[in-house]
């Protein structure tokens, strides 16, 4: 008896439905594990941040590490300017983290499998990063779509390509995030069962293969927050130093 | 005046840490990650211009055109976007 390999990645309704005109804001799996992977994030950051003996007990020393990882990733990929951002990235480094190290859990809900969750996280980065950049550079930071040097003839072209290299930015930052933990769940799920209908018999390898994949799945679960937060960062790093 | 030798045991702990960073860095990041990378800046670029290309098609109402146009123009900044990033991995 083999299951649908994408039955996992079903949103359902957990309680009753509620209604905001007619948009349906119900509150289902998806928001329950969101709701779950905040509130770890607060109690695991504010059990560590509380006492700050010198020599830290494990949770402390945890909050710290994870502090000193999103510190160094901002000062070595967007510079010193960067800092009064580091709240929002290391929140959503925290949050994109959580969620899918919560999806490894067997029987959770992954939230960021599902690409209009890392859609709209990407596109509250995009914005945000465009309004940061017209706040400190002002109409200048249109400059970012001409690049110097260009002949006249062929700038209108060059500023289209520009335009769409830059509207494709939150798209290949969502598409990366989700289509990593579609794939892999997806994958871990075929290869379960197989384990189920090959038997007692054949059921040994891809038995095998499913513990080597929830390994590289919890290391692909670490890399994929960790380049959504680092592009976040090189994508701040385009608003705040103009280079071009 | 003897050293504190809670103060000795940090500084060694310390040193043995930024050793151990020095040689972190040289380490290169995985490939699969890269090529993935890779592609996804490619696809999206292409994507992206494709969809501009149909809303502006239906806004003007010249179809065919303006897809086609801005397919190709799309898959131009993809690969602009692929050497780019291609270019920031070798520094």
């Amino acid at each position: 008896m083999a299951t649908n390999p994408m039955h996992q990645f079903e949103v359902y309704r957990i309680g009753p439905e509620i209604k905001l005109g007619a948009i349906d804001i119900s509150f289902t799996n998806s928001s329950l594990f969101m709701v779950i992977s905040s509130v770890a994030i607060l109690l695991i950051f504010n059990f560590g941040s509380r006492k700050n003996s010198l020599l830290p007990s494990k949770i402390q020393l945890l909050t710290e590490l994870s502090y000193t990882f999103v510190s160094k990733m901002i000062s070595d990929t967007a510079g010193s300017k960067a800092k009064p951002y580091f709240a929002f990235i290391f929140s959503l480094f925290m949050f994109v983290l959580f969620c899918n190290m919560f999806g490894m859990i067997p029987y959770a809900f992954t939230v960021t499998s599902h690409i209009i969750v890392t859609f709209i996280l990407a596109s509250f980065i995009f914005v945000g990063v465009t309004i940061i950049g017209f706040i400190k550079h002002g109409l200048g930071y249109l400059k970012l779509f001409v690049p110097s040097g260009v002949p006249a003839v062929l700038l209108p072209l060059i500023v289209v390509i520009e335009i769409i290299s830059y509207l494709s930015r939150p798209v290949s930052l969502s598409v990366r995030l989700f289509a990593n933990m579609m794939a892999g769940h997806t994958m871990m799920k075929v290869f379960g069962g197989f384990v189920i209908s090959l038997g007692i018999v054949g059921g040994w390898l891809p038995l095998s293969f499913s513990v080597a994949l929830t390994g590289l799945e919890i290391l692909v679960a670490f890399l994929q927050a960790y380049v959504f937060a680092i592009l976040t960062c090189i994508y701040l790093n385009d608003a705040l130093n103009l280079h071009h | 005046m003897p050293k504190d030798p809670f103060k000795t045991r940090l500084e060694i702990a310390k040193s043995k840490i930024s050793k151990r960073n020095l040689y972190k860095d040289k380490e290169p990041p995985s490939s699969i990650g890269t090529a993935f990378k890779l592609s996804t800046e490619l696809v999206s670029a292409v994507a992206v211009g494709t969809i501009i290309g149909f809303i502006l098609d239906n806004t003007f109402g010249t179809k065919p055109w303006l897809i086609l146009i801005f397919f190709f123009v799309g898959v131009v900044a993809g690969i602009i976007n692929v050497f780019r990033s291609a270019k920031n991995m070798q520094e």
